[in-house]
């Protein structure tokens, strides 16, 4: 295998006209979205590279404070962008979501970190830090996604809910088929890249290994592990939310409480 | 004269804050058939939902056969006081799977719910020709508040709230349905409070109650 090989400045160069390529087709065809892609691009750019920076930075501390404090913040920033994407909203929804994220981000990431890949010292932002984030990045789409259809099912179905609970229902009895139709709803994408992956697609992160240099089969291990992880990152978040919301829109006595339920 | 259900004071205000009744107090005897009117708007289907507790009603004791049902056991209370919903709820899949979903239920009072029990519910209320396996998305509004109102005398339980049981149907329908309402309410340990809907004439319960100027009294 040879040495990496080192993106230099001028590769990033060629790279952009890749991307001016793709605006000078969005003119000609007036797709209209030329604006959007140049704002796009130098987000990119000016996102990545302020996170390489502090990346850097982390790295060469290779101290637990700064590690956990990036943690914190990808968690703090993961719940809020998953309540923007859900269509209702209830008082405490970015407690709840923050909590569902926090509890299964840290003891998916734990178990992957500490005892699966056996990271030394325990903080090793090498590692902790990519491997968290794949997990938020996806349990956030999870918690978004059973969120969001929890809430839809209580406000469109509430007929249902409500015919359930009239007939003897306990909470958890009425609550079951929205939790299960929201956590459907909420695996379907890791479910999708598990069934396609290496089939339709070579996974991101083992493309990327592959690229620095592992053996394929370390980094099929490394995916698998990941692939996982993730499926367990999802299926806790988006029940710890959903039981999180029911126990706030139904009381425990099976009386709905949708006054705070609003639609964005 | 035995009573059967005791529950209020009921207060509720509609959405604008005006108030629909106050200090309301609903008893109703076994055996009886009582029917609930007053103008449209007048909070007849708020206090159902009330004494059904599937709306607040702070501060209400509910009752029956003068045990009371307090917090942590309304699951129970509403096995026992079940309210058939306006509009004739259902869930989606089968007309089977409509009439024994509740039989599954922790509190229900029996589990079983064969399907001669359910042929002979359908049948009761005019739906003699319909498969049991039917889906319930293809039936007419008058089949669906058919089958909730067979759902709920399936069901069997001591005090059934029917809210607007007969809306859309013919004359002819509405007699037979109205007429098993009252077979179940005229039974021992059963009691029957039913809303019925605008314009509709000539029947007649054991007792009326009338839900006007913000209180609920004997008509």
């Amino acid at each position: 295998m040879g040495p990496l090989i080192h993106l230099q400045p001028l590769d990033l160069v060629v790279s952009t006209m890749l991307v001016v390529a793709a605006g000078v087709i969005s003119v000609l065809l007036r797709l209209g979205i030329g604006r959007r892609l140049a704002v796009a691009a130098v987000r990119t750019v000016i996102q990545l590279g302020l996170i390489g920076l502090v990346l850097e930075k982390i790295f060469a501390l290779r101290q637990a404070a700064p590690v956990v404090l990036l943690v914190l913040l990808m968690i703090f920033f993961a719940g809020r962008e998953a309540v923007k994407r859900t269509g209702r909203r209830y008082p405490s929804v970015y407690l709840d979501a923050w909590l569902a994220m926090a509890v299964s981000c840290l003891a998916v990431g734990g178990v992957v970190t500490q005892v699966v890949v056996g990271v030394h010292p325990w903080f090793d932002p090498q590692y902790v830090i990519p491997l968290l984030g794949m997990i938020l990045g996806n349990s956030l789409t999870g918690v978004a996604l059973g969120l969001d259809r929890f809430l839809e099912h209580l406000a469109v179905r509430r007929a249902e809910v409500e015919l359930r609970l009239a007939f003897g229902a306990t909470r958890a009895e009425a609550l079951t088929p929205p939790l299960r139709d929201a956590m459907r709803t909420g695996m379907i994408p890791i479910l999708n890249s598990m069934a396609a992956a290496g089939i339709v697609s070579l996974p991101g992160m083992m493309t990327g290994q592959i690229l620095a240099g592992s053996p394929p089969l370390q980094a099929v291990a490394y995916q698998v592990v990941v692939m996982f992880m993730i499926a367990a990152a999802v299926a806790i978040g988006a029940m710890l939310v959903v039981l999180a919301a029911g126990r706030r829109l139904m009381d425990a006595d099976g009386v709905l409480r949708l006054e705070g339920l609003q639609a964005r | 004269m035995t009573t059967l259900l005791e529950c209020g004071p009921l207060s509720a205000k509609d959405g604008e804050g005006r108030t629909l009744f106050h200090g309301a107090r609903l008893t109703l005897d076994e055996g009886r058939l009582a029917l609930l009117e007053g103008p449209s708007g007048s909070g007849k289907s708020t206090l159902l939902r009330q004494v059904a507790a599937l709306l607040e009603a702070p501060g209400a004791s509910r009752r029956l056969e003068g045990e009371e049902y307090g917090p942590g056991r309304l699951a129970r209370w509403r096995a026992r006081v079940t309210l058939a919903a306006q509009d004739a709820p259902v869930l989606p899949g089968t007309v089977a799977w409509n009439l024994e979903f509740p039989f599954a239920f922790r509190h229900a009072r029996r589990n079983e719910c064969d399907p001669a029990a359910q042929r002979a519910a359908l049948d009761g209320v005019g739906l003699e020709r319909l498969p049991l396996d039917r889906d319930v998305a293809t039936l007419s509004g008058g089949e669906r508040h058919r089958l909730a109102l067979a759902r709920a005398l399936l069901w069997d339980p001591p005090v059934l709230l029917a809210d607007e049981p007969l809306a859309g149907l013919d004359p002819d329908r509405a007699a037979l349905c109205f007429e098993r309402l009252a077979e179940h309410a005229h039974r021992a340990g059963r009691a029957v409070l039913c809303v019925l809907h605008e314009g509709v004439m000539g029947f007649s319960g054991d007792r009326r109650l009338r839900l006007v100027d913000s209180r609920l009294e004997e008509a």
